[in-house]
């Protein structure tokens, strides 16, 4: 459990709130690439940490990402004309550069320099592997680029997607960390998913269903290892990786492409899953990029033309009891990413977490929200950096291992949960 | 992104805002048992600390040395009222743990080995002390305490009593007694500190 105040404090993520703050410290993702897919193609409407922008691309294929409204009478851009090198307001021609600069004011005198006091407020947007990413914080403490590994290996080798999850953000991200409801919930797709099936890891996934966890701080954030019963005397460790703020890895299966996921808050309500895939040394096959885009492993099925998926609480996630009969599905909800989401989205917008029952298998969750929460604080109170800003913590991996029982985790896999480039992941 | 206002299923008007007003609010009572045994002098200090707050159920003891065949345990004063002294704790509510000084460990109390301190009540043997729990939260920072944490271990996995160990500090004094632990423990939490105890039992809501 957790105090109400303390929830307040993890789930607020507005302007001026200690973990919107803390939020503010890190280049998130702000979109895929592809929703900009081209030079003057129309805007989007972006929503993050509860403030609202749109996001264009010019003429010279620059990005921004600019406040939604027109600061004549307060307009959304996202009707705005994308040409000319600039956003222009429909309703009375004002026009602004991927900076938020005013460029253009038509009614005022042709050499008037009055649109050099209008700026909006704009975040810089970057292109970096298949998404944009922004920093909104303050400029003068702005960090370098992110480096995680998804995001740097050629195009082939990597695919991301997004959904939009109903609920905040602290209860998707809680599921990235939380390695005890696999068994359970996502069996089925042990079992049956193109890009989990056949590793020999899975077995043991499925053999013991009692995990025993180890929680150990990273310089970035934690690793939580999950440890099963494998050959006499081994064990099978799966070891999930969490940089500050939200990124988790899930660890691989087999040579099954590795994927793991990016939790951005949208506002205090609802949230964007990134959802990631990506092989460090090969070529992600056509079956498996099919597997990914047909909403397989970790992506979902979206309802075309949006990021909403297509099983979502408005129509009870296509729940199949006849499935779950049949034991194809564990809840009846198809796919990984949606059994996560049902269930997330079903606690309510913003669980109230005064009404938990932790157990010690929960030990990842508690202190993750442990040291978020002290983080939000050193920041507000002392200005001290975060965890993660620094991109050195982004080079971590997931890995799958079998040990000795006599082994500490974090000893024997100190390279494999470190990105070395032209090395394959650690798998089972 | 506003939430639908036609909304077609029951899950979405289940998941509103508006309807978690009406879940049931019941309190919640206090679910575990549990038993706090710090493994050497230094965990002690953290124990000591840890049981001046108000606990439902928890109870803190240290563990003697040497531990001996019959392994007993000290108890200290504090810790819940279902077992603890009367009067032991308060009724305020814990405060932030931040208000503990996280990070830094109490200075050992000088004479710990070699006299009970003046808080602490008699010894018991192990499974005296652990009779009734279903939780045993073990804090360490050095190898001292291994051939404990293997009794502790052994004790609890026959009795069905879940086993969380916290490793105080860097872990790196503690290898061994990490590893007297791991065939037992749920849960290790490594290189943990006083507030990462504190929050475990605050969410296990001892
Ligand atoms: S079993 Fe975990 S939420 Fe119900
Ligand atoms: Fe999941």
């Amino acid at each position: 459990m957790l105090r109400k105040d303390i929830n307040e404090l993890l789930t607020q993520t507005g302007p001026g709130s200690p973990m919107g703050e803390l939020f503010r410290q890190y280049w998130i993702p702000a979109l895929l690439a592809e929703e900009l897919p081209e030079n003057d193609c129309p805007p989007v409407r972006v929503k993050l940490l509860s403030e609202r922008m749109v996001a264009f691309r010019d003429s010279e294929g620059r990005y921004g990402l600019i406040d939604e409204f027109c600061a004549h009478r307060g307009a959304s851009l996202w009707f705005g004309r994308n040409e000319g090198s600039g956003l222009r307001c429909p309703y009375h021609g004002w026009k602004y550069d991927v900076s938020g600069q005013c460029v253009e004011v038509p009614s005022e005198a042709d050499n008037s320099s009055f649109c050099q006091n209008v700026q909006l407020t704009s975040y810089p947007l970057v292109k970096i592997g298949d998404l944009l990413w922004t920093y909104m914080g303050d400029r003068a403490t702005q960090p370098p680029l992110p480096e995680f590994e998804w995001i740097h290996v050629p195009a082939e080798q990597t695919y991301t997607s997004k959904r939009w999850q109903q609920c905040n953000w602290l209860q998707a991200f809680e599921g990235g960390i939380d390695s005890s409801h696999v068994t359970f919930l996502h069996s089925g797709g042990l079992k049956t998913d193109p890009l989990f099936k056949g590793a020999k890891g899975n077995e043991y996934n499925m053999n013991d269903t009692k995990p025993f966890f180890e929680v150990a701080d990273s310089d970035g954030g934690l690793f939580v290892g999950a440890r099963r019963n494998a050959e006499e005397g081994t064990y099978y460790w799966r070891i999930t990786p969490w940089v500050m703020p939200a990124f988790t890895m899930v660890p691989p299966r087999g040579d099954h492409p590795v994927h793991g996921h990016f939790w951005v808050p949208i506002d205090d309500e609802n949230c964007w899953t990134y959802s990631f895939d990506y092989h460090p040394v090969r070529a992600l096959t056509d079956t498996e990029r099919q597997a990914m885009i047909d909403g397989h492993g970790v992506h979902s099925k979206n309802i075309p033309g949006t990021y909403r998926p297509m099983a979502n609480m408005d129509n009870d996630y296509l729940i199949d009891r006849a499935a779950q009969k049949r034991g194809e599905t564990y809840s009846g909800v198809a796919g990984i990413a949606m059994q996560d989401a049902s269930l997330q989205e079903s606690m309510g917008p913003i669980v109230d977490r005064s009404k938990e029952r932790l157990v010690p298998a929960d030990s990842g969750i508690i202190k993750a929200r442990q040291k978020l929460r002290k983080a939000a604080i050193a920041l507000r109170d002392e200005g001290v950096t975060p965890p993660g800003v620094d991109p050195e913590h982004h080079r971590v991996r997931s890995a799958a291992v079998v040990l000795p029982r006599a082994e500490s985790f974090l000893d024997s896999c100190r390279d494999a949960v470190r990105v070395t480039p032209g090395v394959p992941q650690s798998s089972v | 992104m506003t939430t639908a206002t036609r909304q077609l299923s029951e899950s979405a008007r289940a998941a509103s805002a508006s309807e978690s007003r009406y879940r049931i609010d019941v309190p919640i009572a206090p679910a575990r048992a549990a038993r706090v045994i710090a493994l050497d002098e230094r965990a002690a200090a953290v124990a000591r600390h840890l049981a001046e707050r108000p606990w439902a159920h928890a109870r803190f003891f240290t563990a003697d040395r040497p531990f001996g065949p019959e392994g007993r345990l000290r108890r200290l004063a504090g810790g819940g009222a279902a077992g603890g002294r009367p009067g032991a704790g308060g009724s305020e509510p814990p405060s932030e743990s931040g208000a503990m000084a996280p990070g830094e460990m109490p200075a050992a109390p000088p004479g710990w080995v070699a006299a009970a301190p003046p808080d602490t009540v008699p010894d018991v043997p192990l499974d005296e002390a652990l009779t009734g729990s279903d939780v045993v939260v073990v804090l360490a920072t050095e190898d001292g305490g291994r051939d404990v944490a293997a009794a502790i271990g052994r004790f609890c996995g026959r009795r069905g009593i879940t086993t969380a160990g916290v490793v105080l500090g860097d872990g790196f004094e503690a290898d061994d007694a990490v590893a007297a632990l791991r065939p037992y423990a749920r849960v290790l939490l490594l290189s943990a500190d006083e507030s990462d105890a504190f929050e475990l039992l605050t969410a296990l809501r001892v």
